[in-house]
């Protein structure tokens, strides 16, 4: 797992939370640990899209369910050619 | 219920400052902002203006945004909420950050269901609407052009290709707060959210006269007793990667033509005047307060507001009707409203676009109704047209010019339509009355009346 993604995805979690980065777990579920609604979810990813420069369409995002599938899921992103 | 209205603090973004102290200093100086407009927009149409008035980039640490405001935020939203901010620093109101969620502000001292936010636009979120258009429109096309491009089209065709293809170009997504984002009343609601105001909430989309139909709104609320302080204003905020939104105003035949020497292309009241200067926008916010309420708590007064008025011309979409008899009806009622005569009005901030149309008709109005001796400037000739905030910056203007007995000339006028005292030279007035009137696309007229204060 990349070092950079994970402080990075924690800290673009902790903004939409407005919560300290150490009390986000990686195995915390979005929903039931973090109580992230719907909108929360959206605000997340174009916090995302924002921090590291790669469209994240909606679509793209089901089945996320943990911090960690979030961090999986941005390196997986990261390793497809930047968008021109 | 009949209280007393006073300016206690105020707020403002626009093309030649940000912040009140600034802009003011600059608007005394004549300071006025033209450029080109961007190369870019030339790709897509012939445009018969070529200058327009940009914004300066601006401090985020003035617009007080987090990241996540930001990016579901309009920029005209942003604009609103940033001169808010002054606006409530300014009249001494302490913003006390929430304890759950550090980015929204409480104002101690002001009884939140008794505020009202009461803020103008034209157009609303319209940069938002077209960023997220351009990519519906061309993104799925894009590719498969770009495909072809890339790997069957034949070798002599790719530079035409190309060529498509980057005007073809669009954002990275179709933004998911897309609605929240352009929705005319988005700005007065992201004011209320970031400054937990819970009293009326209301937009009003009165084109070129937004901002002062709120302000004047706002001063009614405020008299009547339903709420003891308004944030009041208007903001706009007109600006697309393709310039289509100066595109609509162009083809109307409504912007600056003769920009052979741009600093001087901008020339309301002139002769030569060919039309307005597009501004990119901006914003103003005025603190509307019950005067008791302002004295309970020490607030410095700018201005008192006495009186405002609007009418409807029922003529044309986009021209004044001849005579002007619904504004001479408006501004009758808007002195009527402030219990003055029009002989006891010493200044007013005019609509003055620097169309052929409104400036001949308007120094006909004033003439017809104020007379020869009334000093007359139009802010419009620094700033150019900010359509759905101009109001209220112009009624910025006016209370800062009661404040401190002095006002902006009307720059590039060098031969009067009208003989009128037009403000052409800096200097100490003795203003205690004066009048800032707007007139809009649709055919609304609006004045609101100000009076020194103490």
């Amino acid at each position: 797992m990349n070092n950079d993604v994970q402080q990075r995805v924690l800290k673009a979690i902790a903004e939409v939370l407005e919560r300290k980065e150490e009390e986000i777990r990686l195995d915390a579920s979005l929903r039931d640990d973090l109580a992230f609604d719907s909108l929360k979810q959206m605000t997340l990813f174009i916090l995302l899209e924002d921090e590291f420069h790669r469209t994240m369409p909606p679509d793209d995002l089901l089945g996320i369910a943990t911090v960690k599938d979030i961090i999986d899921f941005i390196d997986r992103k990261l390793r497809e050619p930047a968008p021109t | 219920m009949n209280r007393r209205v006073v300016i206690t603090g105020a707020g403002v973004v626009s093309s030649i400052g940000t912040g009140v102290d600034e802009f003011w200093h600059n608007c005394l100086q004549a300071k006025s902002v033209v450029a080109p407009i961007p190369e870019n927009w030339k790709r897509y149409a012939n445009l018969h203006s070529q200058i327009w008035s940009p914004l300066p980039d601006i401090n985020p640490d003035y617009l007080g945004v987090a990241r996540t405001e930001r990016l579901q935020l309009d920029p005209v939203s942003m604009l609103a909420i940033g001169a808010a901010r002054e606006a409530f620093e300014r009249a001494g109101f302490n913003l006390v950050p929430d304890a759950e969620r550090s980015r929204l502000f409480s104002i101690a001292g002001a009884d939140a269901a008794r505020t009202g936010v009461y803020l103008g636009t034209g157009i609303g979120g319209v940069h938002t609407l077209l960023h997220s258009h351009t990519h519906h429109l061309f993104q799925r096309a894009r590719a498969t052009l770009k495909d072809y491009s890339e790997n069957r089209a034949p070798t002599q065709d790719r530079e035409m290709l190309d060529g498509v293809l980057a005007l073809m170009a669009h954002g990275p997504r179709y933004h998911p707060f897309q609605v929240s984002m352009l929705m005319s009343n988005a700005s007065s609601a992201a004011v209320a959210i970031k400054f937990s105001i819970t009293g009326p909430n209301v937009t009003y989309c009165v084109a070129c006269a937004s901002g002062t139909v709120a302000v004047g709104n706002a001063y009614c609320a405020v008299r009547d007793g339903c709420i003891d302080i308004a944030i009041s204003g208007g903001c706009e905020h007109l600006d697309d990667e393709h310039g289509s939104i100066f595109r609509s105003y162009d083809i109307a035949g409504t912007l600056v033509r003769d920009c052979a020497d741009p600093q001087a292309a901008n020339r309301p009241f002139d002769e030569k005047r060919s039309g307005f200067l597009f501004s990119q926008g901006g914003a103003a916010m005025l603190i509307l307060e019950d005067l008791e309420h302002a004295q309970r708590r020490g607030a410095t007064i700018m201005a008192e507001v006495i009186g405002f008025a609007e009418t409807f011309d029922a003529h044309s979409m986009m021209s004044l009707a001849p005579g002007g008899e619904q504004i001479e009806r408006m501004l009758r009622a808007a002195l009527a409203d402030a219990g003055v005569g029009a002989h006891d009005v010493d200044y007013i901030n005019a609509h003055g676009t620097g169309t052929k149309n409104n400036d001949e008709t308007e120094a006909e109005i004033i003439d017809r109704v104020f007379g020869k001796s009334v000093r007359v400037n139009s802010t419009k000739s620094l700033l150019g047209h900010a359509i759905g905030a101009s109001g209220a910056i112009e009624i910025l203007v006016t209370a800062l010019s009661l404040r401190d007995q002095t006002t902006h000339i009307c720059r590039n006028l060098e031969a009067p339509l009208r003989d009128l005292n037009f403000v052409r030279t800096a200097g100490q007035f003795d203003l205690r009355v004066a009048l800032s009137q707007s007139f809009a696309f649709g055919g609304h007229n609006a004045a609101v009346v100000l009076r020194r204060f103490g």
